[in-house]
Order: structure tokens, then sequence, then C-alpha cells
């Protein structure tokens, strides 16, 4: 096979190229996820680490210190963000809080936000909403005999929020809340989304923190097995793919287009991962095109077997198919299906039981019926167990786990696709690869993991989440990204020293999924935000989380090297991640935090160490100057003591 | 970044059993093989060539040796001693393998070849031999042995010892009686004559007035006073000897009102607010007509000895919280489902399961109704009479758990100590009957002890640094309440207690006036059971101890105990929002229209809030001060199984590498370190100045630190070590083995959850 395959492909550097680029975003909002939205608990976010209201938002933490006053301050407005314009405000309206009950105040809305303040508590009650959140926004019937109009709004973090206010006298002027429809989905109402517009400027640039090429290399690709190939450069052999893709050195790109034939949507399957030791590989990919007739196709069963061969540890390939044996039989009626075991002869088919987008949208809903706003008293673990939200999570993890030991402790190749193998298979490769490489399991690495095996393979954030678009019943909407960071979450609870990163970190990347404040989940694939020019035209969700690690950072991280994680996957440890989908509720408190005691800890430790340090000196002085008798200097004679945060 | 050895497979449980011929690999074992004996333990019967199961999926690790049944513990031992594992908690008097006879919940003996099973009791017959033994036992352990290789008229003999000796006639015959005397006699030439005072025990036991007197005046519980009028337990055997009372009662009243309440019980202070509000419990009064009487008297009394004269709350715990047969059940349903049932059938509808055993919800309800009772004596400013039938039981949980959330004292391991000596052990809990230890009475048998460490444990998980010990110290002592030797958990009342604390030092020729807690300890002796090294295990590095307010903001406040007006502080006090020292907004804000009665009335909350809900509201609104009021966060999604009580033997929940341990283990080596440095510190500051020592460089003494994880050093493993497990420091190996489905296929583990299905759906795939 032609080696020229894959050294080329190296020399041609898109690193630079890659461009933003919106294309389609049809959407909408933006939430900054705030756990500002009610002013009275305000840190009732996260855990640990932070606590005021004020770091929600990215903004506000980098400008300086008295942003964060003025937020919490009695004034009227919020701090506008750059190019954050106010577009309507009014009096007099009605929140109506499920916690607590009514309120009256005032609301504001920008082209970012909804801004509502009521003093009739004390202190101030503030809700302060991204309109990215908004998913629906419903006039509830203006039946009330004191012609009261209420509009519902259906929020996609977990929330419900009704609001009323009088009827308008002047019929012409349009309730506010029509105003907060036409910013709220900007895409349906011909605007653009506010990540365009957003102006922050960050020390650090996140669009710079993924790099196909660099992150191949530190796997050690290209090496005399696998090679970078430049084959979809100009994504004309799939355009859902990103346009670097590792091969096995022995296929030509020749064949690979062959594969792409016989791959649905032409995902070939292509490496996610190596073992440094075993080079047991995850590589993914899309279903067969096996159809009715049991189609195969050589190219594919030579390339699959290819795959297997280049691990000499191992005589066999594990397929894993995402789905439940019965949808991947039914694929079958459109075209797809699985591999046959006569084809794929040293290959082992096993179907992870994982379900699709529709079952896991129907059991987030469940769940949210089941956490808001209140949780009943009785019967609260079998309403729980009834919305199954548990038992997909617990299904991802097994599938993720199964996928790990087989790499790990086989030292077998594996390989992983669903249908498309942009949801379900983006959710195991990327578990799979944090429980194997530590890697992903800092800060930086999770960004990597993240545009790498969910942004750059074409996981459809826009057609998933909806950014900007009215369109509430979309069937392509799903939760399958939130499912995947719950699913994280869940290990850095199994695990509490083995993230980089916090609860924060995670429910950030979950509030700015829906905020639309920054570019980095806006559209479908790699294509389109290079058409869209996004990382020209919008900031990069790393931007502001590097420029402030602190906030997202585990204070009892340890980096123990060849650590692979293989978590219970039980329901007996899983458990719902309550600082995230309970954080609305005012009886909830975060967990006291243990991270912010140990930074506690590790001060005072800072503080003794400095008095340690200033007595040593000063002994050290009295002695030199008094008699040079002694022995050991008293400097020498203590250890210092280990540092390490 | 990866090296070095690759990793074992780690979940080899959940694999399908290596066929492995055991028979053939093992040599008929040799060596002689002792039993370690305490003083006063002989051996009642033995049999060698035993198998004990240490896996339920394959024999391959199974050990081989001697199963010995002494007057004391089942104890095994095995042919080749396995490696001990590392940093593993060891008891000093049991080994790895040993059982105390009290632990045995049930003996159950099996014959596989005949299909028969037989649960052993005390003096019974056995018709067949057995080829095997399961142990189920009290701390959740189900410990298996097989007889393949073994003598079969000496296994049998052995399982009946086991049965028998596990049925005491009597109390006296549980071994700590022969234990402690032997161990009394045999240390006392070690002990220097007049010693440190009690054996050098801090925690007070509530024996002697001096104890009552000291909480008193901790508590400024000015209008209270001590009286005797129950000395020799003449009024009441279930009462102790000194009872606090509102200065206003005479002792003549008293003793006049004593025959009206269940069991004599006269009404038994706890423990006073701050503010003046008196916690106190009472049994109920069995005469109707007297009742409302006496009742009138009392409350006055205690009205009078409220600054504020404010009136008395009562509050029925029987009415309102659920029984001990309820907690029973629930108990034996949680334990069904933790540790006897196949771990796969369980985790089908392990959620649903865990809630029909009701325990959490009972946990819950007495969480519940202490943080009530919080409300009225903190929020309210009220004295309150917690009143059962008895005041036996529910009384005692929930007089500590309120006393817990009220004050930090009992939250630090000797506060928490003397909470449980006073609440319970000296207020009457009948211990012997409720552990069943005698075995005689299953209806009186209910952990209601369990329930209360249950319930703490929920506290220290949502406030983990506010509690100076540990849930490991918390499952300790619970694993104690199973091992006889300590005069703790072994007795129904104060009076029981004395009097057979009085044969024993007579039988054993105890010289009269010697302290008993010299001569029959209770469990809060904690250097009878673990080295001082273990002992560490029981600190908490992340506790906020007294004056020991956290360096960063400073903020943190003592709890202070300051004459208050009627509205405690913590209504209305600090404000919220000193969160990173940013002031909040209501700080600045003019107080206009801040009444929510000010609204028109159709916009009126959806539902009016009760005061307690406004209170508890108020309260969560604010940051949680660790050495003040702690109220428990009560939605359901907050009350969680307790994993490491519950799980901590079952091997499959085990992680590995993982669970809070690993962050327990980092917290601890930076305590280690910060102690190191104020160790250091100190020495500069040595008396002095002018000769200064040079410090030495290890910091403290190894036995005198009190981490159990000592501060890091460059020669740690640069992975984590294996015996960090969210088992740690209990390990399931061997400790759990449930005669299991051999081979369950991964499959239907991993893909256990079953999950319906439409064929809407279905054909939505393949879109």
């Amino acid at each position: 096979m032609e080696k020229s395959g894959s050294i080329d492909s190296l020399g041609s550097k898109r690193s630079s190229s890659r461009q933003p680029s919106v294309d389609s975003l049809s959407s909408t909002s933006t939430s900054r996820s705030d756990r500002s939205a009610q002013a009275k608990p305000p840190s009732a976010m996260s855990s640990d680490s932070v606590s005021t209201s004020a770091e929600f938002s990215p903004e506000l933490r980098v400008s300086s210190l008295h942003v964060m006053v003025l937020r919490d301050s009695d004034k009227e407005e919020p701090q506008l963000i750059p190019n954050e314009t106010v577009q309507d405000m009014a009096q007099d309206v009605t929140y109506f809080c499920p916690f607590t009950g009514a309120l009256r105040g005032t609301v504001m809305i920008t082209n970012y936000r909804l801004f509502f303040k009521s003093m009739d508590r004390e202190p101030a009650f503030v809700l302060d909403l991204p309109l990215g959140v908004v998913s629906r926004v419903e006039k509830i019937g203006s039946a009330s005999s004191r012609g009261d109009v209420s509009y519902g709004l259906v929020c996609k973090d977990m929330r419900n929020l009704r609001f009323s206010h009088k009827q308008m006298e002047d019929t012409l002027r349009k309730s506010i809340f029509e105003v907060l429809i036409k910013f709220a989905f900007p895409v349906s109402n011909g605007l653009q989304i506010f990540a365009f517009e957003y102006g922050q400027v960050f020390p650090e640039n996140g669009w710079k923190v993924y790099d196909a090429v660099s992150e191949y290399k530190r796997q050690g690709i290209p090496n005399e097995s696998w090679r970078i190939t430049k084959i979809n450069d100009h994504y004309e052999m799939c355009d859902t793919y990103p346009s670097t893709l590792a091969v096995p050195v022995n296929i030509p790109d020749e064949e690979l287009k062959r594969v792409a034939a016989f791959r649905a949507k032409g995902r070939i399957p292509v490496l996610s991962w190596i073992h440094p030791e075993s080079q047991a590989t995850v590589t993914r990919c899309s279903q067969p095109m096996v159809g009715v007739n049991g189609k195969r196709s050589k190219e594919d069963e030579k390339y699959l077997q290819s795959i297997m061969d280049v691990n000499a540890q191992s005589h066999k390939l594990f397929i894993f198919d995402a789905r439940p044996s019965v949808n991947a039989a039914a694929n079958k009626m459109k075209g797809g299906g699985y591999e046959s075991e006569d084809a794929y002869q040293n290959a082992e088919l096993v179907f992870l039981d994982i379900h699709n987008i529709h079952v896991m949208r129907e059991s987030l809903r469940k769940l949210k019926d089941v956490v808001y706003p209140n949780i009943e008293d009785s019967h609260w673990l079998s309403n729980l167990e009834s919305t199954h939200w548990l038992e997909h999570i617990k299904l991802i993890l097994a599938g993720a786990l199964r996928i790990a030991d087989k790499v790990e402790s086989g030292k077998t190749s594996v390989v992983v696709h669903c249908s498309d193998g942009w949801d379900r298979t983006a959710q195991l490769t990327s578990l799979a690869m944090l429980m194997l490489d530590g890697y992903y399991r800092t800060i930086r690495g999770f960004e990597v993991l993240l545009e790498k095996e969910w942004l750059s393979f074409g996981h459809r954030f826009q057609l998933r989440i909806g950014h900007g678009d009215k369109n509430h019943t979309d069937a392509d909407r799903s939760p399958v990204f939130i499912q995947f960071i719950d699913c994280v979450w869940q290990l850095t609870r199994q695990f509490p020293a083995a993230f980089e990163f916090n609860e924060y970190f995670l429910v950030t990347i979950l509030d700015h999924l829906y905020s639309c404040l920054f570019g980095t989940f806006l559209c479908n694939s790699e294509q389109q935000r290079l058409k869209e020019e996004i990382p020209k035209r919008t900031v990069s969700l790393w931007s502001y989380i590097n420029s402030q690690l602190e906030e997202f950072t585990n204070p009892l991280y340890v980096n123990y090297s060849n650590h692979v994680l293989f978590p219970v996957v039980s329901l007996r440890h899983l458990e719902l991640w309550v600082g995230y989908y309970i954080r609305w509720n005012p009886r909830m408190r975060p967990q006291e935090p243990v991270h912010q005691r140990y930074k506690e800890l590790l001060a005072k430790r800072a503080e003794l160490q400095k008095r340690v340090d200033e007595l040593q000196r000063e002994v050290t002085n009295r002695s030199a100057s008094s008699s040079s008798e002694r022995a050991g200097s008293p400097t020498r004679s203590i250890t210092p003591v280990q540092t390490f945060v | 970044m990866f090296s070095g050895k690759p990793m074992k497979p780690t979940f080899k449980c959940y694999l399908p059993p290596v066929q492995t011929d055991v028979k053939k690999t093992i040599e008929p074992p040799i060596k002689k093989l002792e039993p370690k004996l305490l003083p006063g333990e002989i051996v009642v019967n033995e049999v060698n060539f035993v198998r004990k199961c240490i896996s339920a999926e394959s024999s391959q690790d199974d050990l081989w040796g001697k199963l010995i049944c002494t007057n004391f513990k089942v104890s095994f031992i095995p042919q080749d001693a396995p490696p001990k594992q590392k940093s593993q908690l060891s008891h000093l008097l049991l080994g790895a393998h040993d059982i105390p006879l009290t632990c045995l919940e049930q003996v159950v003996t099996v014959n596989d070849t005949k299909g028969k099973k037989k649960v052993l009791g005390s003096n019974q017959k056995l018709k067949f031999n057995p080829t095997e033994l399961i142990l189920y036992c009290k701390d959740l352990r189900i410990i298996r042995f097989c007889f393949d290789e073994a003598g079969p008229e000496s296994a049998k003999k052995v399982c009946l010892a086991i049965a028998h000796y596990s049925h005491p006639a009597d109390l006296h015959l549980l071994f700590g009686f022969e234990y402690q005397g032997r161990r009394y006699h045999e240390s006392k030439e070690g002990r220097v004559n007049g010693s440190t005072p009690r054996g050098g025990l801090q925690t007070p036991i509530f024996d002697r007035s001096s104890d009552w007197d000291r909480e008193i005046k901790r508590t400024g519980a000015s209008e209270w006073r001590v009286c005797s009028i129950n000395e020799n337990y003449d009024i009441s055997p279930s009462l102790p000897e000194q009872i606090v009372v509102p200065v206003s009662l005479a002792d003549q009243d008293l003793k006049l009102y004593s025959s009206f309440f269940t069991g004599n019980r006269i009404p038994l202070w706890c423990w006073n607010h701050p503010g003046g509000s008196a916690l106190v419990r009472m049994a109920s009064i069995s005469d109707p007509l007297q009742q409302k009487k006496i009742e009138q008297r009392v409350f006055t009394a205690i009205t009078k000895s409220h600054p504020q004269r404010s009136d008395v709350f009562r509050s029925d715990l029987d009415k309102c919280l659920p029984n001990i047969q309820d907690i029973q059940s629930a108990f034996v349903k949680v334990r069904q489902i933790c540790v006897i049932d196949p771990f796969e059938e369980s985790e089908e509808r392990w959620l649903s399961s865990i809630e029909n055993t009701r325990w959490l919800e009972h946990v819950r309800a007495f969480l519940k109704h202490s943080a009530e009772i919080v409300y009225h004596l903190d929020g309210k400013n009220a004295s309150v009479i917690l009143q059962e039938e008895e005041d036996r039981d529910l009384n005692c949980v929930v007089s500590s758990l309120v006393q817990l959330m009220l004050d930090p004292h009992y939250r630090s391991l000797i506060g928490f100590q003397s909470l449980v000596q006073k609440e319970w052990v000296k207020a009457g809990h009948r211990f012997l009957d409720r552990c069943n230890h005698l075995k005689k009475n299953y209806k009186e048998e209910s952990p209601l002890f369990i329930l209360f460490l249950d319930c703490v444990w929920q506290m220290m998980n949502q406030y983990p640094a506010a509690f100076e010990f540990t849930e490991t110290y918390l499952t300790v002592l619970s694993d104690s309440m199973w091992i006889p030797l300590f005069s703790t958990f072994l007795f129904n009342s104060p009076k029981q207690r004395a009097q057979h604390l009085m044969d024993f030092a007579k039988n054993k020729a105890i010289p009269p006036g010697e302290d008993q807690v010299v001569y029959f300890p209770p469990v809060w002796d904690w250097s009878q059971q673990f080295s001082t090294k273990d002992q560490t295990l029981f600190n908490n590095p992340m506790y906020i101890g007294k004056g020991a307010a956290c360096v960063q903001n400073g903020e943190v406040k003592t709890f202070k105990r300051t004459k208050q007006k009627n509205y405690s502080s913590t209504l209305r006090g600090t404000s919220a929002s000193m969160r990173n020292g940013v002031k909040g907004a209501d700080e600045t804000l003019p107080r206009r229209g801040s009444l929510v009665s000010e609204l028109k009335p159709d916009f009126s909350p959806v539902k009016d809030e009760s005061p307690s809900e406004r209170f508890f509201r108020d309260w969560f609104s604010r940051p949680a001060d660790q050495q003040g009021l702690l109220i428990p966060l009560l939605i359901p999604s907050h009350v969680a199984l307790w994993r490491l009580f519950f799980l901590r033997w079952v091997p499959e929940a085990c992680i590995p590498k993982g669970g809070p341990v690993t962050a327990y283990h980092k917290l601890s080596q930076l305590v280690d370190e910060i102690d190191i440095l104020q160790s250091q510190l100190r020495q500069y500051k040595g008396p002095s100045p002018g000769s200064m020592p040079l410090p030495s460089p290890g910091g403290p003494l190894s036995d005198q630190r009190r981490m159990y994880f000592k501060a890091s050093s460059p020669n740690d493993p640069p992975t984590p070590p294996d015996f960090l497990t969210s088992s740690f420091p209990f390990t399931p190996m061997g400790n759990l083995c449930r005669r299991s489905i051999h081979g369950t296929p991964i499959s239907k583990f991993l893909n256990g959850a079953r999950i319906w299905l439409s064929t809407e759906t279905l054909a939505n795939d393949t879109v």
C-alpha cells in the first residue's frame, strides 16, 4: 500500500484553516446559565466551587470587580455585556415563582437575556435568564377577568417560568413577551444568534485548544500502522466528518471511498484512540449499509480486518453496536443494519442496548416532570425509576466500560457504531477514552475530547439543541450531549480525585450549550462551522473557561499516571445529578463544598509555610551572627513540605 | 502517558468463573493451625480441611484451613495466610476471619447432595451431614464454609457448637464477663496504682452528678438542677441515678408524680438552648384521670424554668413516627436487597426496591421530625417535651438528633460519645433486647441505634466539615454493638447494668471501689479494639472545630452561647450574602415594598408559607455555619443510601481505586502537612527563645499524628494505591458470599436494564 498517504497528510497543514462559520444556525438563544437566575439561592448551582451569583456570567468574571457588585446591587438594570442592547422594558409584571409565590417587578428584554427584578422580597429577587434557554413561549389564555395576560416560558434547562401582566390598553403595543419571542428565536425571525455579536475579549483563545494533527501526534499517530489521510480535506467523502482522519496505513484513499459507499453517510471507521502500549484501538463509524438483502462490501470487510491486523496483541475485533439488536435489525428496512459474523470472520458483534434520541428525549421530559418545580414527598425513587433516566445513563456507561475493558484488559481493538455514528457512538467513544486516558480528564484534555469526538465528528448540536429555533417539537432535538455530561459527572462522583475539573465546569458547559453566548456549540459539523466562520466571528467557550481555570479546577485532583477508571456501573452507585437537575429548588443547598474546604486548608498551609520560613530565616540569621558552632543549619533540617495543588 | 505493568482485569467478578479443578491443586494441610485466643477464651470444637469461600463465582481464590468454635467467636485459620492487605483496619481482638458469636444472625447448614437446608438454633439436632455452613452476620457479612474435604462428623459438631454457643441462655454467659475479669487481673500488673482516673477515658458517661452539673453549666441551664431521688434506682430502674429537673419541682413532688408515668419515668431534661428553651423527654401517663393534672404541673415547672416563661410544646412521637417494628422490618428488607439477593437480580429495580423497604423514608421521617423540634427550640424559643409511651426508643433517636443539629459540641468525637451515653445508655434504651443478643425474643429486636447512626451519616454527608469523626467511625461503632466485650450495648437499663457489674465485680474478686470504667470498660475506650494508628481513621480532616475558623474569610463564627432575646439570632441575623466577601443586595436595599402582603389579593403567594417553612427557607438561604445550627436537607432526593454501611461487603459494588476515600486520602495528607508545619512553629516558639532548639524534621511523632494518611512524599506511587476502594477500610474479600447462580452471563448484568420500547420509537431509530 501506498505509504504516500500517511506522510503527506501531515504536510498539509489545515490547522490554521479551521474557520468558523455558522451555517445553518437557526437558532437562538442563549442562556447563561446562571445560577444567578434566582437571586435568592444564588449559589444553588454546583456544589463545589463557587458561590456568588456574580460568577455566573462569563463576561462578569473577566471584567472586573465592580461589575460583580453591580450585578447584585439595587440597580434597576443588569450589567449589560458587550453588544447587548435593551429591546424592551415593562413595569408591573408578575412572576409566579413556583417555590415562593407571586412576585411583582419589572422585566427587561435584551437581545441576549430576560431580566426580572422584584423588590417584593428582601433581598430583592432577580431572575436573569439568557434567552437561549427558552424552548418555547406560550400565551396562556387571556381569559382572566381582570384583563391580565399570562405567558409561560418552557426552558431547556429544566425549568418553566410563568409571568403575567395587564392587558395592553394600547392594542398596537406589543406585549414584552412578544418581543421576547423575537429575540429568543432569532433564527426563526431572521435575526442573528447573539454569539455573533458578543464582543468580549478574553486573554485565552479557546479556538486554539484543539488541533487534530497535534492530538493524533500526542497519541503517536502517524506510526507504522496508522496514517493521517487528507481524503476528506474538502469534506467530499463525508460532509459530517472532520477533514483530518486517521486510518490504517495499508488502506489507500481509493479504497476508503469504496468503504464510504458502504457506510451510512460515508462515515467510515476511523481512529479515535490508540492504546500507547498494546496498540489496541478504538475506532468509530456509522452502520454498514447491509439492507434487507444482506449486502456485503469486500472493501469494508478488508478494512475492518486491517484494523484488527494492526494490533498484534489480539486476533479478534469487537464491534460494539450501540443499539438494541431489534433496532439494529429494523434498520435493515431502510438499507442499514449491522455486520454479519459470516462476512466479518474474526469480528464479534455486541449490541449495547442503548436507545435512540427519541427515547432519551422522552426520558428527560419525564424527569423534568418529576423534579420540577417540586419533588413529591413520597415515591421519589420509584418516580425517578419510572423516568428510566438513570437506567439509560447506566447502559451508556456500561457500554463505555465494556469498550474500555476490551481495549485495556483484553488488548483488543474495537469498532463502535450506532446508526449514523454521531450520537450514541460519540457518547461511547468519548466516555471510553475518558476511562482509558488520563489526559482527557484534565481541563484542556476534556476540551480536546469534546472538540474531537463531538464537534469535529459531527454531533448535530444545532439540530439536537435547536439554537434559536422556535420549532420546539422538532423530532431531531434530544439531550444526547446532556446525557454524556451526566455520565462524566457520575464518573467524577466515583473517582473524586481523578478529574482536574469540578462540577461547576460541567454545569457551565451545559449552561453554555444553550446560552448561545459562545460559538462552540453552534452548527452541526466542522464543515458548517468552517463555512460560517465560527472561530472568526464568535468567541469560544474555552476562551472564557481557560481564562479563569481556577474556578473550574478540582483541588483534589491527583494526576496518577496509568490510572484507568473502571467505574461500577450499577444503580447502587449511579445517582441523580441534583446539582444540575434540581438546582432551581431553593430548598436544595449545594452539598457542603468539600472542595471549598480543601482550598481553605491549602491557604492555611501556605500561611503556615510562610511563617515557618520566616522563623527559619530568623534563626539562621541569628545563629549565623552569634556562633557558628552549630552543625546543620536549621534551614536544612526542615523538610520542605511537599506542595502540590 | 502509560507505562509500567498492565492493569489487571478489574471486574473479573462479572466474568464467568474460570474452571479450575480445585481438588487437584490442594495439598492437605500439614501445618498445625492454632487459634489466637483471648484471656478466658476456650476452644469448644474444631474441624480441619475446611474451605472458606472467597468469591461466589469461582473457587480458585478459596482458602483452606481450620474452622474453630470458641466460647467467643467463630474463627477460621487459613492454611496459607494470604498476605495481609495493606492499610486495612485491623482489629486487635478479632482476626480477619473471625466472627463474634453475638454477631451471628443466622446459622444455616446445607447438604447440597441431599438438597437439604436447616437453620440451626440452640440445642438442636442435625439429621444430615452438612456440606456447607453459611453464617449470616448482624454486621451484614455473609460467610460461607464448605466441608467437601472435612470429616463429616467433626463438621457437624462444629456447626452445632456454633449454633449452640451463639444462643446464650443468659446475659452473664456473654463472653465479656469472662474476658473483662481476666483482663482486669492480668493487666493489673501493668497499671500503676491510682493511675489516670477512669483509665484515661475522656468521654463523660453520666454516671455521676458532676457529669450532669457540667452539662447544665455548659448549656447555661440555670433553672435546672440535678436531683438524686433515683439513687440506687429507687424510683425507676430505667432512669439514671441522677436526673436533671426544673428547680421549681421538689423531690417530694417528683416522687409523687413518678408513679403515674410508665416505668416510673419522670420527665428527663436533655439539653438547653442558649435562648433558654429546654429539651425534655418523658414517658406517658397511664392513668387518664391523673394525666391532665400531672402534665399541667410538669409543664408549668418547665415553663418556669424558661427565662421568657414561654409555653411548652409537646410532641408525641408515637403518633407521628414509625414504630420499632416498622423500623425492624424496613431494615430486614433493605438488608435483603443490599446483601442477600443476588446482585444482578436486585439491580433491575433497584430504586423502587430501596423505596419499598421504606428505610430511607424512616430515616427521613426522623430527621424531619427532629428538624421540626429544632424549629420550636430555636426559631420559636419554646421548650419542647418529647413524649413516647416508654421514653426509651424513639425519644432516644429524636432527642439526640435535635442536639446534634443545635449544638456543635455533640459533633465532636467526645461530644458525640457523651451524647450516646446520655440519651441512649443512661436514658435506658434496651440495647440487650433491641440487639437481641440472647436471641430470645425476636419481636423486641429493632435497629434503632443503626437508624440513628444512619441519620447522623445523612447529616455528615450533607455537611462534611461539621463533624469531627468520619463515616468509618460510625460504621465501626455499629460493628461494636456485636462484640459483647463492652458495657455499652449489653444491658437494657442503668439498673440492670449496675447490678450485673456489681455481681461481676464480686465474682471476679475486683476490689470494691474500683471504677467500673476500668474493670468493664465501655466501647468508648477504643484502644481495646484498635491501634492508635487505626483510630486515626476516625478523624475527619475537613472538620472545622471550635476556634478553627476557616482561614480565608475568617468569617466563621463560633457558636456563642449568649443570652438572647425572644428571637434567636439565626432568624434574622447574619446576612446571607457574605459569600466570597461580596456584599449582597439585601444590605444596600431600601426596605420598600418588602412585604408580600402588599400584593394584590389575586397575586398572593401560591401557597402560604408556614412559619416553620419560612424558618427553614431563611436558614437555607444563608451559608451554613459548621459551628452553629445545622438543618439537614430533607428533599427526598437528598436522603441517600449509606453505601459504606450497606454495601461495604458487596464485591460487585466495590469501586476499585475510587470512592470517597480517594478524596479523604488527599485531604488527610494535606491536613497532616498542616499539622507538621504547626508543630514546627511550636518548636520555634519554644520556651527559651534565646537558645532556640533545632526543630526536628519529622514533625510530630508518628503515633501522635492525627491523620491516617501521612503527608505525601516523592516516593509515593504514581498510581493510586490498590487499597483505596469504595469499601475502605473494609474489604469485601471473602466477607460476602452469596450462593450464586454460576456463570451469570456478563450480558445479563450489563444489559440488565429493560426499557420499554414502542414500535414507534423503533421506527424512529432508523432516521
